[in-house]
């Protein structure tokens, strides 16, 4: 049996076949997650230290990149960048009596506001793990940050490492992407909670405090 | 009438047929039982995410504290989340207090922790520990579509256990009162000619109503 096609029709056809396309295009392509979360501010007893913040235009952009090694396996990019932001603007806000933004980078010639000290965090190393790269029913998050405290000027006051770690069991009806970013948050979170708990414990940081507020205060756990 | 008998019936045939056995075992020790009940205080229950091979699910702990709530109204029970978020970062699976002496630690060295607990008026919290996991599996079921439809075939088994421990810290008593433990194991199955039929073994939802009931008993005064 003949049948005639018009124009419109034709076009409609050609929008499908496109959108077919496309579509198989996107299933070839990585896995991409926007980490994306709520952070609490932290319940906690402020220092009353005025307190620079840096980001580093890589942490504020931060991006992991794990291309796939086999057919089977699907290439993966994670950003952080924008939740780091966000999770350490509110945990630094809820521990110190002033946070401020600094336009640059800390150093001499740099016109920064006045602060008792800069903090500048780095996203050193991110893994994460899948059930389907370990066998195991857990999604994983590994971050490793390097800390740096520097005056104004940009001289080094204290440098330290810290791991966080989130995972989240596999959910029925749970995506991969989902349940990735849900194990991201966890490891923001994590890296929030083991700042807070630790921060006055690193020995360059509590000489520091010692001199900046007096043996009582510095010394806090 | 007779209408509304055989749909009866037939309602409790298809959930007889469609949920698996389970068996279940609960014990508890519990001292300082409250028997006039809680009054207006506030219950909190959170799950022990602390282990490197396993998450207290969160709808489990979610579901004990329905069970309590729907048990006794006058019992407020403060969602986990909330909970955590409200006293974040205190209750993280790094920092969550394994101790109450850790709590108390914890709140002279954060008085706005002390703070907030205090204005909640929490009287008890519950920590819960443990998961339900699927155990041996047998059986294979299989599926094919074709131009005059599709369909499956075979059957399959799967175990799932259950083992959860429930611990109750008393912030009047500053001591911890009580401990309660719940086993459940289910056989669960899926018979397939054309359509699966899954038979599921609630098994964690026994263990939420054996620990659930347990709970009830300690803290409400109907009980």
């Amino acid at each position: 049996m003949a049948s005639t096609i018009s124009a419109p029709e034709w076009r409609g056809y050609l929008w499908l076949a496109a959108a077919m396309v496309l579509g198989l295009l996107a299933g070839c392509g990585p896995s991409k997650v926007v980490v994306d979360g709520d952070f609490p501010a932290p319940t906690i007893s402020k220092l009353p230290i005025s307190l620079g913040v840096w980001y580093d235009p890589a942490f504020e952009n931060h991006e992991m990149f794990d291309e796939a090694t086999s057919r089977t396996e699907s290439s993966w990019v994670v950003t952080t960048g924008q939740a780091q932001v966000e999770m350490w603007d509110s945990m630094l806000q809820g521990m110190f009596a002033n946070v401020v933004p600094m336009v640059g980078a800390p150093g001499s010639d740099q016109l920064n506001p006045t602060v008792d000290a800069v903090l500048i965090p780095e996203v050193l190393e991110l893994q994460y793990a899948i059930p389907s790269h370990t066998n195991v029913k857990v999604y994983e998050i590994w971050i490793r940050y390097r800390f740096k405290l520097v005056t104004s000027a940009g001289d080094p006051i204290a440098e330290w490492t810290m791991p966080a770690y989130g995972k989240t069991p596999t959910a029925f009806l749970q995506t991969d992407q989902a349940a990735v970013n849900l194990a991201a948050v966890m490891a923001l979170r994590d890296a929030g909670a083991n700042f807070a708990s630790t921060f006055t414990r690193v020995p360059a940081v509590q000489n520091w405090l010692e001199q900046q507020l007096g043996n009582d205060q510095g010394a806090g756990e | 009438m007779i209408q509304k008998l055989f749909s009866a019936l037939a309602t409790a045939g298809t959930l007889i047929l469609t949920s698996g056995c389970v068996t279940s075992t609960v014990d508890q020790m519990v001292f300082n039982e409250p028997t006039e009940g809680i009054g207006g205080a506030t219950v909190v229950i959170l799950g022990r995410r602390h282990a490197s091979d396993y998450d207290t699910e969160p709808d489990f702990v979610e579901c004990v504290g329905d069970h309590i709530s729907s048990g006794d109204r006058s019992i407020q029970v403060i969602g986990e989340l909330d909970f955590v978020n409200e006293f974040y970062p205190w209750f993280e699976p790094r920092t969550a207090p394994l101790q109450i002496a850790d709590l108390e630690r914890l709140m002279q060295r954060e008085p706005k922790v002390a703070q907030k607990l205090a204005s909640m008026n929490t009287q008890y919290m519950i920590w819960i520990d443990g998961n339900t996991k699927d155990t041996d599996s047998a059986g294979s079921v299989t599926c094919a579509i074709g131009p005059g439809g599709g369909g499956c075939f075979g059957f399959g088994t799967w175990g799932s256990d259950a083992n959860y421990e429930a611990t109750i810290w008393d912030f009047g008593e500053s001591a911890e009162v009580g401990r309660i433990s719940t086993k459940a194991s289910g056989q669960s199955y899926m018979p397939a000619v054309v359509i699966p039929i899954p038979i599921i073994a609630p098994v964690q939802g026994t263990a939420c109503d054996g620990i659930g009931d347990q709970l009830l008993q300690f803290l409400s005064s109907e009980y």
